[in-house]
Formats: C-alpha cells, structure tokens, sequence
C-alpha cells in the first residue's frame, strides 16, 4: 500500500514539475530547462554540426575577440571594425602582403598635381554596388559630404575636411586640397565609401544618417561578400555576393564569431570551432605550433614602444639626458623579448616598420649596464645612503614614475624593467591603469595627459604606411585650456619644426630625409625607445588556403581563399 | 496587505534615485569614453572636442544626469559651438523609457541592445537556477539528515571545495578538457564557445549542447553554497520540538521531511532565491565573458570597460528595479508560508 | 561516653559541587568536537606562520628578482614552486602575497564587522527615524550588484591612493583600495542579523533594569547588549574572511584587483590564466594555497556556528 501510495506521489510530482517547466519555457523559446545536466550526460550529446553539413558548403570561421560597435567605418576607429570593410566594402586602393599599393576600384593609382595640390582619381567603368546600381564618382562627392556635415556625428572628421571635391565626369574624382596635404593615400576612402542611392534618402528623411539601419546592416555593400546578418554578441556573417563586379570569390560566407575571452580564443582554435585566430597571446603560440596551425606575422607598422616625458612638471630625474641614455643602455631589451617567446625583434625608433623613413647611422643602444652606471656616476648621481638608489646633487633619489595599461604582458615587462633599472640604481615606479583612464583627457586628470608619468609605455604605430605623426607638434601639449591634446610628451622646437615640414614637402626623398632628422633628433635625446615591434599575428587552420594578408589590409585577397575539405 | 504593498513600493522611488545617482557619479569620474573609442590608438584632439559637444559630455555632472533622467528635448543645443543654441535635443529621459543611446554602440540606444541580450541571458540562466535550486535543497536535505556521518564530512568537504574555487578557473578548466581534449582523444566533446554554431543558427539542440559547459561551471560553484545553506536550516529545523512531536505522533519520515520540516526550513532559502532572482538578469559576468556567450554580463562588463554610461546605468537600473519588486514578491511569499508573520 | 559518628563521604559532596563549566569552556570543548573545525584551525595557523614565518628564509627583495632566462620553469630543488613567467620564484611570491592575501582578508572583515554592527546596533536600539534610514541605506547597498559595484569603484580609485610603508614593506594603494571596496560592500548582511538580535534583545529585562540604574544608551549597547549577540558576529566574521579573500581572487581576474609587481594569491592565479595548460604550476600553488585557507576558514566559521548554538542537536559523540 505504502509503496503504491509513494509512487502516486511521485507520479504527481512529475506532472507538476513537467508543466511547471513548460510554464517556465514559454517565455523564452529555447528554454525547456535540460533537467539533467550532469557531466556525465554530456558526453554523449554528439554535437550536430560538421559532420551533418553537405560538404559543398564552404563556410570559415574567425574568431573575433571584440565587437564592433557599427559597421560604418565612418562612424567607428576600433581596427576590429576597419578591417571588415575589405570584404563587405571597397576601397579604391589597397595594400598587399608587402604593403604595396595597388589600385583597386581605379583603374590606376591616383595622379598628383605638380604643386601636390590636386589628386585625380579615375574609377573603372564596371564597379558596381551588390544591388547592380553603378559606383560613381557621387557615392565619393556623398561620402565627402556626409562625414563633413556637423549632423552626423561621426568618429572623425579628418582628413576630409582638408579638401573639396569634385567630378569632371562620372568616372573621375578630383580632390583639391587647400594646402599641400602629402598622407592623403593611406588615409582617405579607407571602406568609407557609402552609397549615395541608399543613403541619400534616409539622410534627406532624417536630417542625419546617425540612426540609419545602414550603419547596423549594410545590406548594399560592394565587396566580394555581403553582410548577411549580425546577431548582437554571437556573430557576423556575409555570405558571397553574387553581383560583385570582380571576380567571384571562391568561399560561400565568412563568419566572425565573437569570443571576448583570449584563452577561449586560443581553445577555440585548438578546437576547430574557429578556423583563424587574431593576435593570440604570445604563450599559445607553442600549443597553436603543436598542434599543426600555421602562424602568420605580417608588421602593421605597430611597435611597443616607451615615450619619455620631458615636459615642466617631469622628474627633473628623466629631463636630464643623461639619465634617459642611461635608461636606455640599463635595459636588457633583447632577453625582454623572451616575453614574447623572443618571437620578436627590438625595435629602436618609431618608424622601424618603415626603414626608409629611418636614418641609416642610428646604431641602436646596447645593453651595457656598467655604461650606464659610469654615465650615472659621472653626471653627479652617486648612491650617497648605501639603499641601491642613486640621489642627484640635491640629495633627492632618481625616482622614474613609469606608466602603462595593465595588459598582462606589459605588467611583466613592467617588472623586469624594474629589477633593471635597480641594477643601475634608478628606482622605477610602475603603475598600471586601465586605457579608458590611462588615456583620459586633461580635464579628467588622465595620468599621461597631465604629465604625471615620466615614462610612458604603449604600442603605437605612424599612419602605417605613411611615417605622419601628430603627437610631438607644440599644438597639441594637453593643458586646461586645451584639455583633449595628444602631445604628452613635451615640447621640442626642432622636432615641432621637422614634423610641420614633413606634413607638406611632397617630395618623397625630401621628405624621407626629413624623417632621417627627425628619427636621428629622437634617438639622441632619448625622446622614444623602442621595446619590441607588434606585428599583426594570425593563427591560421591549415584547411584554408590562397590566404594572404597585408598590414593595412588584412582582408585584402579575401576572394582568393578557399578551404580544402 | 495591499497598504503595505503600495507603501514598499513608494519607498522604493528615492532608493532608486539615490541608487543612481550614485552610480551615474561614480560612472562619470571613473573613465573617459572618448579616450580611445575602442580604437587601438588615442582619439585626435579636435575629434575629442567634437564628440565631447555632440554627445554631451562637456556638460557638467549635474546636467547631464538631468538629461539623463528627464531628458533634453525641452533645451535647446549648441551642436556645432557657434554659440548660438538651436537644436533641440533628443532625448527623453529615463522617466519616459528612454536611457540614451549608446556612446560605443552609436545609433543603437541603450534599450534596443539590453533588449537584444536578455533573452539570451534568462535562457542559459533559468535552467541554470532551476538545476542550482534542485540540487541544493537535495544535497542540502541528504547531508542534513545524514550529519556527521562519512557521506556528509566528504560532501561537505567537496562542498566547500567547490565553493573557494573562482568560478574562471572552473569554466576554463571544463572548456579545456571537455572542449579541446575530449576532441583531441577522439571522445564525444562539447563546444567551446559560444551560444550556438552560427554556421548552423540557434536551433534548440545547439543552444542546449553549448549550456552544458557555461551551466556546469556556474552550478558547481552556487550548488556547493547554497547546499550548506539549506543543511544547516534542515538542522536547526530537525532539532525544533514540534517535530519530534511528530515523530512520536507515529508519522513516517518522508511525512515529517515534507510536511513540516521542509517547508519551514525553506523560509530562509526563499529569502535569499529571492535576492538571487534579480541578478539573474544580470548574469553571470565571468562566464558569459569566457564562454562567449551574448548576454547581459557580457554587455555590461564590454560597455563597462568602455564606460558607455547609459548602457551601464540601463542595466544597473533594471537589476535594481527588478531587486525591489523581487524583494517585495519575497516577502509576500515569505508572509504566506510563515503564518507567525504578519505585516502592518 | 564513646559515641561513633557517621562517615560522610566527601567524594560524592566533592562531584555535586563541582562548579559549572564557563561558556566559553563549553563553547571551545563543543568546538573541538567538530574534527573539520579543528583541522581547519591547524591550517590555518601554519598559513600564517607560511606568509610571516617565510620571509626569514626568502627576503621580499628575492620575490622581485626577475630572469627571463628562466622563466616559466617547473618545481626544481631551487625553486620548489618554479618560476612564473619573469622568471621570479613562486614560493617566495606566495609567501609575500599570502601576506597581502590574509592582510586584504582580516582588515577587510574587521571594517565589515565595525560598519555591519555599527549600522545594525543603532538601527535596531534606536529604531524609528534612524532605523529606517539606516536599513534603507542598507537596501540600496544590498541592492546595488556587488560585483559591478567593485568593478566602478576599483577603476575608479585606481591611482587616487598613494603606496604606504608599513613595518618594511611597502603596500601599493591598491591594497588599500580593494580592502576598502571589499569592506564596504559586504557588511549588509551582518547589519541586519545584529538589527533583528538587537530588536528582540532590547525588549529582555536586563536592558530594562540596566536603564533603570541610569546607564547611558552607548554603555548599554556595547556594554549589555552587543556581548549576547557575539555569535552571529562571530560566525559572519569569520565567513566573511574567506569571502574577502576569495573575492580579491575575483576582482585580480577582472583586472582591478591588487596591480602587479606587487603579488597576491588573487592576481598570481590571474596571471597564470595563460598558462593553464602550459605551466600549471603558476596556478596550483597560489590556488591551493588559497582554497585550503578559505576551506579552514570555512571549517572554523562551521564549528564556530555549531558550537555557539545553544539549540544545536548533539547526537552520539
């Protein structure tokens, strides 16, 4: 009787729990709750995809470790944005696997005018967006005029603002610029090209395209792919676009899933769930070789680099020359490398990436710790209390503040670099911030921007492949007048001199050889030293194959890659 | 009862603002959002002032939470700062259901994307709670009513165990063995990443196969809490006189258990589900971000980073609204199955 | 005249006048009772006596050594632990951080036990205006995610606090910035078990009879009061170590925690997160380490609720 009783019970309680969980799954969807769950039920849930896929379909899979905010490069500078524009969009021009340029939508590379003044561009005459609608010279005069117009509020207005543009014809573009403006080429019409035909209208409706459905889900592309879809947090898809004007691209869709962890990241390629994997941590790199994926760097123009501060309210430790050669020689950059796996090679100025912009005679600082350490004692830095640190003549010890983000790598050559500088008796105080803070403007009291930190440490890059750099002008020192400068660095009159002369001396030799002063004024004085140099490092399944990718345009032969099966 | 319901709720309205407040404070003098936008270098000067304009965030603090609560299209504004203010802004207010747009997302607004995430959320961690509630209140009962014997030092042990290891290490770790080398031995594997394949779409065998990992981790960790929890109410129910009156009345043990013992012991437990309940729209940060699974965690701690202001405030203010009403259906629940409780 | 007086035995008046035990003898010996409990108290002295014990066989200046070309290596008869990924011994760096580890713990349960139990004691003495003030500022705190919440004030506070010296070492603000935040976003729980404890315990006629001799208020509830509600205080305070230091572990991971070269078991198993597969043994010492204290803590926190109960049900011992 008992047991027949128990049981009836039991049965009631089932009935109850099985519509309790339907009630439950109703508002979800996918949400009848798998009631048993435990490690051992697991396994034996064969995951259905793979094998279950008609091999025809020719899908890859890229694991992307942020998410773009949008897909108007317009409106976004994250670089995991920019670099999607190669397939979905177009650029006129674009870098190959050695950084040469080759014209894209042009049917050559654009001719200047003899005073540097005017560019020509002439476009082919059988580019078309996906929807077949022709790319003429007004999608450009559009794109121009979109990003200039203060009602879109879009992440940066330069350079377009430097030129007005017009078009002589259909097939032409021509940009006049107001003053001799000499990086224009890797900085303009980078995927910003947006069509006039879609976007007109939705400008014209709303008095801005801040809002448009465009920006989330560019339908009307003209690239190799379309954009399919993008499910918030999961992924993006473009599937082959049927109308490309080039030739058909051999994959049938490209997929970036969004994995935001780095050793998710690198499990997931292990795995196979994902077929390329983007700048991996270092430490993986044994297991990715191990495991039979190909490893691919190609130099972005990207070098970490540390930024000495020279301005009022320094150290007066780290504004005397002679400590920052000294830092220099103390700092065993070459066995640092090993935090790299000694993958890397050290750099030494801020355009190693782009040698003819570096002049020749630069001999790169050796580490040679008893050099230093003379040069210490003979320019009046004696360790007069026996503590290791050395005090300058007023008696106050050689403290160096030393800054960066707290990425875990750079927090460990944030110790190492300690223990060297101990060694010649510079005390080096680090500090690691998160970048939204490390980077904050003046009047948020951002560490770099109110001169706090004497060194700076951070990976950075010129407009790669052009050597411009705005950080060392005067005009952009960072002060509660002018709280959002980039120049935190100080003050020189010759480097702010060199740097205005490069910008409009069209002459290539010329303007290389400007860049030969300015990188020899800097290695000197000790204004930058490089650490290591960042390239751009790819994991890459050895299913895929015709991949090739450039610095500044990853994606660039994206047509040509294919997956044996 | 309903007095009592509406006084809870009108109490409920300066908590929620001084709740905002404070963090819209703290938010604001945290970070910059313009610093880098995301970007892997620092944002131009001019563009920084250009943005700074545009999106508002020259105001002072004071304004912009204003605007922030009660929106600004009832000022005008000097968008392109030729001193004269002419455009009306957008925004209506949080007052009104508007929680800005985002600053790293632009074009989206706050609500579109945290209305995007939710249900991804709620779908890993219903299922989540439900298999953390069962297992608790059974691991929890059994120890009880086996105290101090060797089941119940090794559970827990084990309990305890699971309960001091930090939940990244446990997800990692599973994502390694039954990811990576469950594939690599050639033995039925799990994903790794993910809500679902999206070569394959989110079809319910997908979504379910990628729980498995994310719901392991997370269960591991709250099981062992909560199940120590409920022992040690069992125990101090167990020992109340009225249930040994029942005992001696003659009846069975699974009588006592469920009829008296449980429903007494469960007042506390519901106490804390209830308090539990609303940060499961939160969801759980660390596994979301590991897994890689779109969920509201994983929204907040990316626009956190980012300090994307209205994106965060939106999530924190959901959770706590949700935290209020959740508390109150507590304690209405809390009155009816403790009928010594009585609320003026 | 010979009479004979009756024998007394003394032994038996000797056992009925034995005096009764003190509370807190009863309290330890039902304490001791509790095997895990007594276990968890051993490991938690030798890791004590680990973290200050270890720094006359390693000095601080030893931990900070780095030498990458030996980084990453296993457990070797010099470095027992291994090194990390600079090269730096693992033992010394968990003897140092074990410090910081238990130091972030202690100070951060004693500024939760004074804010639970100040909140909670006036609240509960005083009631009226301040009780509802002070619990609805315990609710907004409660309501108010603790993890979010660490995250905003850990970047927030980041570089506001200088380094202090203390006893030779040198503590990086950060130390004092989680302490802090640990501290200050986990004593609502306590706050309101010693609100209840004091709602009923003001009512009991010794409070009456101590108000009736004209004791002050603050005597009365740190005086009278608060010492019979010791052992929810007790038993929180000591989960809420295991807590603080567990948490620190949490928050190192999402990167706003105690900021290297200084070490903590927290951000040692956070830096090891690469290396899970690679070189385990970055993570299984500051790992162990920390999971058999929180596991003593666990323990002793268990016995101590146990022993304190005066409705604990004790069976066959």
């Amino acid at each position: 009787m008992l047991n027949k009783k128990r049981f009836f019970d039991l049965f009631v309680l089932v009935i109850i729990a099985s519509f309790v969980l339907t009630a439950c799954g109703g508002g979800g969807g996918a949400t009848k709750a798998p009631t048993e769950a435990p490690p051992t039920a697991a396994p034996t849930e064969a995951p259905t995809d793979a094998p279950t896929q008609p091999a025809a379909d020719k899908i890859i899979t890229i694991a992307w470790t942020q998410e773009p905010d949008t897909l108007n490069k317009a409106y976004s500078s994250m670089w995991y944005m920019s670099v999607l524009t190669d397939i979905y969009s177009c650029w006129p021009w674009i870098y190959d696997e050695a950084n040469t340029v080759h014209p894209f939508l042009l049917t050559e590379l654009p001719t200047v005018s003899d005073d540097g003044l005017v560019v020509t561009m002439k476009l082919r005459n059988d580019i078309t967006w996906s929807d077949g609608t022709p790319i003429t010279a007004d999608d450009f005069i559009f794109t121009q005029a979109m990003i200039t117009n203060a009602a879109n509020t879009v992440y940066s207005v330069y350079p377009y603002d430097l030129f007005t543009i017009t078009a002589p014809d259909p097939q032409t573009v021509v940009m006049t610029f107001d003053e001799v403006f000499v990086p224009w080429m890797p900085n303009l019409w980078l995927g910003t090209l947006m069509p006039k035909h879609i976007l007109q209208p939705v400008f014209d409706a709303e008095g801005t395209l801040d809002n448009a459905e465009w920006n989330r889900a560019p339908t009307v592309g003209c690239g190799p792919f379309n954009f399919t879809k993008w499910e918030s947090g999961s992924y993006l898809r473009f599937d082959r676009n049927p109308n490309f004007w080039g030739p058909e691209p051999k994959l049938d869709a490209v997929v970036f899933q969004f994995v935001p962890d780095d050793a998710a990241q690198t499990a997931a390629c292990l795995a196979g769930d994902a077929d390329i994997c983007y700048w991996p941590p270092y430490e993986d790199m044994p297991a990715f070789k191990k495991a039979g994926m190909s490893i691919v760097t190609e130099p972005s123009g990207y070098g970490e680099g540390w930024f000495f501060n020279i301005r009022d309210m320094a150290s007066p430790g780290i504004r005397d020359l002679n400590v920052r050669k000294a830092i220099a020689m103390g700092l065993d950059r070459q066995s640092n490398t090993a935090l790299r796996m000694s993958i890397v090679k050290v750099t030494e100025t801020f355009w190693d990436a782009l040698p003819q912009y570096v002049d020749p005679s630069i001999v790169q600082y050796k580490y040679d710790p008893e050099a230093a350490k003379t040069l210490l004692e003979s320019s009046g830095y004696k360790d007069t209390n026996g503590d290791g640190i050395r005090e300058d003549k007023d008696g106050k010890p050689l403290t160096i503040t030393q800054g960066n983000t707290d990425k875990t790598e750079r927090q460990n050559h944030q110790a190492l670099a300690q223990q060297q500088m101990l060694a010649i008796g510079i005390d080096l105080q680090t500090s690691s911030y998160d970048s939204a803070i490390l980077f904050a403007d003046y009047s948020n009291d951002g560490p770099a921007a109110t001169g706090k930190l004497d060194i700076m440490e951070w990976s950075d890059a010129p407009y790669f492949p052009d050597p411009d750099i705005s950080y060392w002008l005067c005009s952009e020192i960072p002060s509660a007048d002018s709280p959002q400068g980039s120049n935190y660095f100080g003050c020189d009159e010759t480097l702010d001199k060199l740097f205005k002369l490069q910008s409009v001396t069209a002459n290539q030799t010329e303007r290389a050889h400007i860049f030969w002063q300015i990188s020899k004024y800097m290695h000197d004085n000790v204004l930058y030293l490089g650490i290591w140099d960042d390239p751009d490092t790819w994991i890459v399944n050895p299913r895929i194959t015709g991949y090739k990718f450039s610095g500044v345009t990853p994606f660039f032969n994206i047509g040509d890659w294919d997956v044996t099966q | 009862m309903a007095r009592y319901i509406i006084r809870r709720l009108l109490q409920a309205i300066p908590l929620l603002i001084i709740i905002s407040i404070t963090i819209f404070a703290l938010l604001q003098n945290s970070g910059d959002p313009l610093a880098t936008m995301g970007g892997k270098r620092v944002t131009r000067s001019e563009d920084r002032v250009r943005l700074a304009r545009i999106l508002g965030l020259d105001q002072p603090i004071y304004i912009q939470y204003v605007y922030w609560l009660v929106g600004n299209d009832w000022v005008k504004l000097d968008i392109n700062q030729d001193g004269i203010f002419e455009t009306t802004g957008q925004r209506k207010g949080v007052l009104r259901g508007d929680f800005g747009n985002s600053l790293v997302a632009r074009g989206q607004s706050a609500m579109e994307l945290i209305k995007e995430r939710i249900p991804n959320t709620l779908v890993l961690m219903i299922p989540a709670e439900i298999i953390i509630l069962t297992f608790s209140l059974l691991v929890g009962i059994f120890s009880a009513l086996r105290q101090y014997s060797l089941t119940d030092q090794v559970i827990t042990a084990g309990s305890f165990i699971g309960y001091s290891m930090p939940i990244f290490f446990v997800a990692l770790a599973s994502m390694y063995i039954f990811g990576v080398n469950f594939r690599k031995w050639g033995l039925p594997y799990l994903p790794t990443v993910g809500m679902f394949d999206p070569k394959i779409g989110k079809t319910f065998s997908q979504v379910a196969v990628h729980m498995v990992l994310p719901i392991i981790s997370m269960s591991l960790v709250s099981i062992s809490g909560y199940s120590r929890f409920v022992r040690s109410q069992m125990l101090e129910v167990i020992s109340q006189d009225y249930i040994r009156t029942a005992y001696a009345k003659g009846l069975s043990e699974r009588m006592v258990l469920f009829g008296h013992a449980l429903k007494n012991a469960a007042i506390p437990f519901v106490t804390l589900v209830g308090i539990d309940i609303p940060f499961l729209l939160g969801g759980a940060v660390v596994t979301e971000t590991i897994f890689g699974w779109p969920g509201m965690g994983r929204l907040f701690i990316d626009h956190l980073t980012r300090f994307d202001t209205p994106v965060v405030m939106g999530i924190l203010m959901l959770i706590s609204l949700a935290v209020v009403i959740c508390q109150l259906l507590t304690d209405i629940v809390y009155g009816w199955l403790d009928p010594r409780i009585r609320y003026t | 005249m010979e009479t004979s007086a009756p024998i007394i035995e003394k032994p038996v008046i000797a056992e009925i006048e034995k005096p009764p035990l003190l509370l807190s003898q009863l309290v330890f010996l039902r304490f001791k009772r509790h095997k895990m409990a007594v276990a968890g108290v051993i490991v938690l002295i030798l890791m004590v006596l680990y973290s200050i014990g270890g720094t006359f066989f390693k000095s601080e200046a030893f931990s900070l050594v780095t030498d990458t070309s030996i980084r990453l290596n296993a457990p070797s008869s010099i470095h027992p632990f291994g090194t990390d990924a600079v090269g730096r011994d693992i033992l010394a760096r968990t003897i140092y951080g074990g410090q910081i580890s238990l130091m972030i713990g202690m100070i951060a349960m004693i500024l939760e036990v004074i804010v639970g139990v100040l909140i909670g004691a006036l609240a509960g003495y005083y009631g009226g205006i301040l009780d509802s003030l002070l619990m609805r500022f315990t609710e907004a705190m409660l309501n108010i995610p603790q993890i979010p919440l660490l995250l905003v004030l850990g970047k927030l506070l980041a570089d506001k606090i200088q380094p202090i010296v203390l006893l030779g070492r040198e503590f990086s603000g950060s130390v004092i910035v989680i302490i802090a935040v640990i501290g200050l976003t986990s004593w609502m729980g306590l706050a309101r078990i010693v609100r209840a404890n004091f709602l009923s315990l003001r009512e009991q006629e010794f409070v009456t009879a101590a108000r009736c001799t004209g004791t002050n208020n603050l005597s009365i509830i740190f005086d009278h009061i608060l010492p019979n509600t010791m052992a929810p205080i007790i038993v929180s305070a000591t989960l809420s170590v295991a807590n603080a230091i567990i948490s620190e572990a949490y928050v190192s991971f999402l990167g706003v925690g105690v900021m290297p070269p200084t070490a903590t078991w927290g951000n040692m198993l956070n830096g090891a997160y690469n290396y899970i597969e690679t070189a385990p043994w970055l993570w299984i010492f500051p790992g162990s380490l920390i999971v058999l204290t929180v596991l003593s803590i666990n323990f002793i926190g268990d016995g101590l609720r146990d022993a304190l109960d005066p409705r604990a049900l004790t069976q066959a011992e």
